[in-house]
């Protein structure tokens, strides 16, 4: 049977080239010689961690715009990790990898959301 | 002498660690290592224990292992549980020293806990879960093999530290402000944390590497729905550790930093806060129970359907209640602390969560019910624990749904009901689970039965011991007993009660007696059993000879049912005999001294930073990131395995046609 244009899978989609949005999540598989990338990585998340511990103990900022810079830091770092470390780009498509990336993301939020509410108790007498 | 030397002296063998029993251990530590050099040396057996064991990345070895170390713990860790009782038995004893005694708690419940219950667990799964999904290996078999050797790392380092420089005293859990250096300035402390964070990265890969592999590697045909109940166990497990593990990680490190490096995150002064320690802990802890339990309910559910002869009832809702229990055990963590006083609206919204659970953990126990219903029961030892389980978890869980009643909690907390209530189920769930799979497994594993006759004593010492021992604790709890209790007077109407956990405690010993007589009696007696199916089972393990040579499956399978190797059986089909063209070489992991190597570099980093030592550590660290390195460009991690050896290993089994 010949594939008409809804029955598209998803690597076909890819192949079409004509969807913006589908082209920049194309799944990549590519091999370097040298780890360019990694190692780029590896030096930018030394930085962000390094950034925020300074941010913290030389206290330059105000506590709530420091809690501000540190969580964007946070969400970089973690962004740099995904994106460097843990292939979210490769693989065998979109939807192996946004499927176990909700999970995640609600239980990391709903850990450190509810850690939050918990631990926000008024005093330690009850 | 010089004066560094005697400095090291009393760093390495404080007062603490000089106690007239454990001088004796000492010594027979001593004279039992030069025995075993001894009698390695003559008998030439170095080379063997480095080809065969140490570098091997065979999960069916690497099960082996970690067995050998689980009953070694369990061991120690049944010693510790002894020594206690017989400090509670009567009323103002002073069996041991306070503070001995504060170790021996605590060295207890961390053992049994990490070091006898998770590598327990993970030799079950290295054992099996590859043979049942009909796969050669697991996904990542150098990273298994790194997996056990961290393991083994942490557990050595937490072991040693009752001969070397102290144990830690501050209870398995390690609550802050004590394991403060303001409070705790020994080097015990540091022991624990450091042997949890080795092992824990060594845990955390085991996860990983098991959740890899049974989504993965399924042999064709076996889809999510037909895949064994112990898979399922396996990879829910898996993804528990996988999120369970990082918040225990980052505690234990952050209360590192304040021991080693004096920061103040947990520490009462300069801003920290101690609770955010209990919180991050238990957002661990409460998941690591099931971590403990959940691989059990899958061995039960295999035992269940073997020893009845029918299929489990109720898959899908045993596949859907053990994924609710998963979701579900994150959202209840606060019912370790209700007494911390967050206030009503959170402590009711993690009591009820907490009951949520009783209900799909209810669904399960009908089920194994059902699946006996109607069914011809084989009273084998595997199934004896089994018939054990139900009734001593059920009153374990409903201990625990009494206890996640906030108002009620508020009484029972720190007391002896609570150690009543997670021994009821650990003890029902996870031990009872575990011998019931060594039992089950036991001949896959080493090609004989484990003697029945002697397995029905060790089974009946342990069942009755444990009701002896734990029933009484939960009347010692309303009786107003607090945990971690050093001594009692008399006339408080707790003597009685005592005196009856101590004697079943004997009874248990006793059990783990008859459990180890029995383990080496079958090794040395043991009849072989030459059809690999002994038990008539319903799972692809059995479709293997036992033990199962190297490379498991000389043909993958092709899954059609459920219970695949039952099915095969039914229709007359067997993998059992191959015709020659059907084996092709094969493609096998290369065994590899890096696991073991980066195990003994991070042993150096550990022991080193427990004393702190930076120059030594740091030479450790550079040892372990060196050898990461030297595995990432070691492109010889596999070799293939001829065809032809294949068949002639297949023909001596009597297993190709031809
Ligand atoms: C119906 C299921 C269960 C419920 C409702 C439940 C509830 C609870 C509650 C409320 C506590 C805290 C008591 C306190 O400290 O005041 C507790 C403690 C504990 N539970 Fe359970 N539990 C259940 C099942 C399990 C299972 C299956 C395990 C392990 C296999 C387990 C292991 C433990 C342990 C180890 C502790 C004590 C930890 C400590 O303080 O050292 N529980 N349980
Ligand atoms: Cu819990």
């Amino acid at each position: 049977m010949a594939h008409s244009e809804t029955e598209l899978t998803i690597s076909e989609a890819y192949e079409r080239d004509n969807d913006r949005a589908l082209k920049f999540l194309k799944p990549r598989f590519h091999e370097e010689k040298f780890p360019m990338t990694q190692i780029l990585g590896y030096i930018g998340s030394l930085i962000l961690t390094f950034a925020a511990y300074f941010l913290v103990i030389n206290r330059v900022l105000p506590s709530i715009a420091l809690l501000a810079v540190i969580l964007t830091l946070a969400v970089m770092q973690g962004a740099l990790q995904l994106g460097v470390f843990m292939h979210v780009r490769e693989g065998r498509g979109l939807a192996w990898q946004l499927i176990p990336l909700y999970l995640v993301f609600l239980i990391a939020l709903g850990m450190v959301g509810m850690s939050v509410w918990i631990m926000l108790f008024k005093s330690g007498v009850s | 002498m010089p004066a560094f030397i005697v400095h090291l002296i009393h760093t390495l063998f404080p007062k603490t660690v000089l106690f007239p029993d454990i001088l004796l251990i000492d010594l027979g530590l001593v004279v039992g290592g030069i025995g075993l050099f001894i009698f390695m040396t003559k008998t030439h057996r170095w080379g063997w224990l480095w080809r065969e064991w140490l570098t091997t990345v065979d999960h069916k070895r690497i099960a082996v292992l970690y067995l050998i170390a689980a009953i070694v713990m369990l061991f120690r860790g049944g010693i510790d549980a002894e020594m206690i009782r017989a400090q509670l038995a009567l009323p103002g004893t002073h069996f041991m020293p306070a503070i001995q005694y504060d170790e021996v708690f605590t060295t207890h419940g961390t053992i049994m806990i990490f070091f006898m219950g998770m590598p327990f667990i993970f030799a079950l799964f290295n054992a099996v879960v590859p043979l049942m999904i009909g796969a050669r290996d697991v996904a990542f078999p150098r990273i298994n093999a790194m997996s056990y050797w961290l393991f083994a790392c942490g557990a050595i380092l937490f072991n040693i530290s009752f001969i070397i420089g102290g144990s830690p005293d501050a209870g398995w859990t390690a609550y802050p402000p004590y394991t403060g250096l303001a409070f705790n300035p020994g080097p015990g402390e540091n022991y624990y944390f450091l042997a949890l964070i080795i092992a824990g990265i060594g845990t955390t890969m085991t996860g990983i590497n098991f959740l890899v592999t049974t989504v993965r590697m399924r042999a064709p045909g076996m889809t999510l729905m037909r895949m064994p109940l112990f898979i399922w166990s396996a990879m829910v497990t898996s993804a528990l550790v996988l999120f369970a593990f990082p918040p225990l990680t980052v505690a234990l490190a952050m209360s590192l930093f304040d021991r080693l490096f004096g920061s103040s995150f947990f520490t009462l002064g300069h801003g920290g806060m101690p609770m955010m320690y209990v919180n991050l802990f238990w957002l661990f802890g409460h998941p690591e129970v099931y971590i403990l339990v959940i691989p059990l309910f899958g061995v039960f559910s295999e035992v269940v359907a073997t020893f009845s002869k029918k299929q489990l009832f109720g898959y899908p809702i045993m596949v859907a209640s053990i994924l609710a229990i998963m979701f579900l055990s994150y959202g209840t963590w606060v019912h370790h602390f209700f007494t911390m006083g967050a206030g009503p609206g959170v402590n009711v919204f993690f009591g009820l969560s907490t009951m949520l659970i009783a209900i799909p953990t209810g669904v399960k126990i009908f089920n194994w019910i059902f699946t006996m219903w109607g069914g011809r029961i084989q009273f084998t030892v595997a199934m004896l624990y089994q018939l054990a389980f139900i009734p001593t978890f059920v009153i374990g869980g409903a201990t625990g749904v009494m206890l996640a009643a906030v108002p009620a909690d508020y009484q029972f907390h720190n007391s002896y009901f609570v150690i009543a209530h997670f021994h009821n189920v650990i003890i029902g769930g996870t031990l009872f689970g575990l011998l019931s799979g060594l039992y089950y497994w036991w001949p896959k594993m080493f090609g004989s039965k484990l003697n029945e006759k002697q397995g029905r004593v060790a089974f009946w010492l342990f069942f009755i011991g444990f009701w002896v021992t734990f029933s009484p604790q939960y009347l010692l709890g309303l009786k107003g007993m607090t945990r971690r209790l050093y001594t009692y007077p008399a006339g408080l109407g707790w003597h009685e009660l005592n005196v009856i956990s101590t004697v079943g405690a004997l009874i248990m010993g006793a059990g783990f007696v008859a459990l180890v007589f029995n383990i080496v009696w079958t090794l040395v007696y043991g009849e072989r059993d030459l059809t690999g199916d002994p038990w008539d089972g319903r799972t692809l393990e059995w479709s293997l000879p036992s033990p199962v040579p190297e490379y498991n499956f000389a043909r993958v399978p092709v899954v059609h049912a459920r219970d695949a190797w039952w099915d095969m059986k039914q229709k007359g089909q067997s993998l059992a005999q191959l015709s020659p063209e059907d084996v092709h070489d094969i493609e096998m992991p290369r065994n590899t001294p890096v696991p073991f190597l980066l195990g003994v570099a991070f042993f150096v980093v550990g022991f080193a930073l427990t004393f702190k030592w930076w120059p030594i550590a740091g030479i450790g660290l550079a040892g372990v990131f060196a050898i990461i390195i030297f595995s990432g460009f070691d492109y010889e991690d596999h070799h293939h395995l001829k065809a032809e050896v294949v068949r002639k290993t297949e023909a001596s089994l009597g297993r190709l046609q031809g």
